[in-house]
This record gives C-alpha cells, structure tokens and sequence, in this order.
C-alpha cells in the first residue's frame, strides 16, 4: 500500500497558522511523525490565498526536505504556486491533481509531465462529480490518455474513483467500488488512490466508517490512500486488509508491524 | 388531529406512521395550513437535534424526503383554500462560486432552506460573479448564498461582493457564505455579511435577517 500522509494541509488550523508564522518546527515535526508512521508521500497543501500561495508552497518544501527525503506531493490548483514547489523539490514526487476541469488540464497537467512526475487524476468535470462508474469513467479515459501522451508512464498515474460523503446517498460507496474495478481492468498498471475520510463527512463515529471503507476499497483493488497515516487503528486495517487479499507474504508486514510496536491501540 | 403524535413521528423519523396520520387528518378535515406548521415545527426539533450531535445529516437527507412526501398529499388542497400557503419568509440565491464544484453542503442548504419556508433558487456550481448578481436581480432576492469548498474559492467570494458594491446593489443583499472552510477571518476577507460551516446554523441566520426586515 501506498501511503500519502495527508496532515500538511493549510487548511487546518494549526497547520495554516504554522505557515503564516514560519513556524519550522511545527511542519517538520509533522513531516518525521507520518515518516515514522510509514508515510511513502507527504502531502504539501499551503492552503493559502492565491497570491501568497507559490510563496508558501516554496518555503513548505524546503522545510521539509530539511529533515527528510520521503517524496512530496505537490496539492494545489494554481499552477504558479506548482511551477514554484517543483523547481524545488530534490526527490521524486507526485502532482496532487488533475480533473477534467479545463483550468487543470491546461494549467497542472503540463507541468506534471515537464517535470515527469506521479500525477493524481480525478473524474470531476464542469458539471461537478458523476454519479455513474460508467461516466467517471469517461474523464478518467480522457485523462489518461493526455498524459500518456504528455509522456507519463502508466504506473505514475495514481487515478482516486472518489468517494462521495455516504450520509448524503447510501449507494455512493458501491458506485466508487465500482469505479476502482473498471480502472484495474483497463489500466492494470495504474495505481488506484484515494481521499479517505470523505466518505464520513456529516457521520459520528467517522473513524469506524473509514477503517470499514478501507478494508471494502482493498478488496476492489485499491493500493493506496491518502491518510493519516499516525491513526494506528485505520492503519491496522489497512494492513490486516492487504493481509487478507493475498498482499502480504505469510503476514511478514502485517506481523512486523505488529511486533514492533506500531499497531498497539492502546498507546499514543 | 393530534398535533403531538404527528409532529413526534416526524421527528423520530417515522415516514410511514407520519403519512399515514397525515392523509387520516386530512380525511377528517384537518386545515391544511395547520397540518404544514406541525411539519414546520418537527423540522425545527430535527435541526435542534442535529446542531446537538443526536442527529447528522443522514436525518436532514431523510426529514426532506418526508417532507416532500407530506407535500404532495398537502398541496393539492392548499391550492383550493383561501389561504395563502405561499407566504415565504424570504427569497434566498444560491450558488457555488466560481472555480468551484462541491456541490453537497449547497443542496443540502438549498432543501433546508426550501423545507424552513425560503423561496430558494439553487444555480448550480462553478458561478461566476456576473452571472450570480444577474440572477439575483431578476430573482429579487434577499439573500445571496456563495458556497465553496476549496480556499480557491474565497478570491471568488471577495470578487461577487466587490461587484456588488460596483453596481451600487451592496445595501439591497445581505451575502451569506458557506462552506467548511469558513470563519470570521475569511468572512471579513470576502466582505460578507456572515459566514456558517453548518446548514442548520446558516438558516438561522437567514431566518433571524428576515425577521429584522418584516
């Protein structure tokens, strides 16, 4: 599995506040943690407005490859804010993300593969998410062949099936389990990812609905996720989940995790 | 008409037993008005509920599908009656903004809005500036709604009240923004009148401006 720790997003409150104040510590603090946990990407959001954001994107970046190598991935709309964390990225990394909306194709998409990098492809359009695996499919087609023809190789394309909130329509999850199959069939060397926690939105107990949703989505054929990757009971059922579909050789991941300490629930 | 009965299984989620006494009162001669308003005030417990954490959205999703349904069967006499069944508490435009597709928080706003007594108009996502002050106009709203999830969406708010204030239309709305993004710093960036993470709180707000005006 795949694990792109999603805590440095601007948009929460500490973290925002840590970028205005140039709070170092705070950021790479929060980098080593999700590296600890097992992080493969760190996700990079400043969360900002438009005009400060390249700014903020830049000095993100350099903070974190301060303490750690772990590959970023670069989360932004804006195109210059993009352009200026890639320049300063040292190690491999992924762009966070495409949607078939215009201003992504034309504004992200070619710097993904300028730079050659692992790129997240979603099937949003003008007209917002589809509900159809079918219609999705549609602009995830699209979208795969842009970049394979920008020059990205099939196995940097990390395509997210969505997860539309399942308080606001029951048969939201089916519709994304769904999704994940028609991927790994036309695109078997594809990565699959996806926004967890979204499928909790407007939910008690989120937590429970996530770990169920995660177990449902590695079934379908899910190999990565963008988490939290320090929740250990979340990442117990990701692992006992690989475990379980044949993804884990005579449990050594599962029992290594177990053994070193990393899955206990009942410590900090 | 046992106005308790109706309005507990309304709250307590209970569709069948809620039509069933519905289309009972309404055989034996229930006013029609009066049977909306016991739908009206289980609608404010539900949102008391909801703002508690006893209720989340599943049972707004679900309270706007009884809703509907008590609708259709009330309706149909309303229009016969002499009274005024569409004495709306306020006209509200709804919007997500420019660059912006999330759409959720908005339709769920938009069905509150409808269900508390707003005529409400929902336009879609991805609006721009020009196109929701058109529609506000021709509309006669008095509340305009921007939602928007994403922080790419403040710039976009900023931009509808700044057009606003350029057309000399600032005073005739009060602008209200949505999302869960927001709170007072991005409220007083985007020069709106306020801001809510949360429909329920949002209609309150809505409720309590209307008031002021009538």
């Amino acid at each position: 599995m795949i694990v792109i720790g999603e805590k440095i997003n601007g948009t929460r409150k500490a973290v925002g506040n840590a970028i205005r104040a140039r709070d170092k510590q705070l950021i790479q603090d929060l980098a080593k943690h999700q590296v600890d946990a097992g992080s493969d990407f760190l996700d990079v959001n400043a969360g900002t407005p438009r005009d400060r954001e390249p700014d903020d994107m830049v000095w993100l970046v350099e903070t974190i490859q301060e303490v750690c190598e772990t590959p970023l991935c670069l989360d932004t709309a804006n195109p210059k804010a993009l352009l200026a964390g890639l320049k300063q990225v040292r190690f491999p990394t992924m762009v966070n993300s495409v949607t078939g909306e215009k201003p992504r194709i034309d504004g992200i998409l070619p710097l993904a593969c300028e730079f050659k990098t692992n790129v997240i492809l979603l099937p949003i359009d003008d007209g917002g998410i589809p509900k159809t695996s079918n219609s999705r499919m549609v602009i995830i087609e699209e979208l795969v062949n842009l970049a394979k023809g920008g020059g990205l190789l099939e196995e940097q394309l990390y395509i997210d099936p969505l997860a539309i909130a399942i308080s606001t329509g029951t048969e939201g999850a089916l519709v994304t389990f769904d999704t994940i199959r028609k991927i790994r069939e036309m695109y078997p060397k594809a990565h699959v990812t996806i926004g967890l926690s979204n499928i909790s939105f407007g939910m008690p107990l989120r937590s429970i609905i996530n770990q169920s949703f995660l177990s449902m989505l590695v079934l379908s054929g899910l190999d990565s996720a963008i988490m939290n990757p320090n929740d250990r009971l979340l990442k117990g059922t990701m692992l006992a989940s690989e475990m379980l579909v044949n993804k884990d050789r005579h449990c050594q991941t599962f029992s290594r995790a177990y053994r070193s300490g990393a899955l206990n629930i009942h410590e900090k | 008409m046992d106005i308790q009965l109706l309005k507990e299984a309304v709250v307590e989620m209970q569709e069948e037993k809620a039509l069933s006494l519905t289309k009972q009162y309404i055989e034996e001669g229930a006013d029609p008005v009066s049977l909306f308003q016991v739908y009206q005030d289980a609608l404010v417990e539900i949102g008391k509920r909801y703002e508690q954490e006893i209720y989340f959205i599943p049972e707004l999703m679900m309270a706007g599908e009884i809703m509907n349904a008590a609708s259709e069967l009330i309706k149909p006499l309303l229009a016969e009656g002499p009274e005024e069944a569409k004495n709306k508490k306020g006209k509200v435009l709804i919007a997500t903004v420019q660059g912006d597709i999330h759409d959720i928080g908005k339709n769920i706003v938009t069905m509150m809005m409808d269900l508390n007594g707003f005529e409400v108009k929902d336009i879609g996502v991805d609006v721009s500036k020009d196109r929701i002050i058109a529609e506000a106009e021709a509309f006669g709203a008095d509340i305009i709604g921007l939602s928007g999830l994403l922080t790419l969406a403040f710039d976009p708010m900023k931009e509808v009240v700044e057009e606003l204030k350029v057309q000399g239309l600032r005073d005739k709305y009060k602008v209200l923004i949505g999302g869960g993004q927001m709170d007072e710093n991005i409220c007083s960036y985007t020069g709106a009148d306020a801001f809510t993470t949360d429909a329920i709180a949002g209609i309150n707000m809505c409720k309590a401006w209307m008031e002021r005006v009538s």
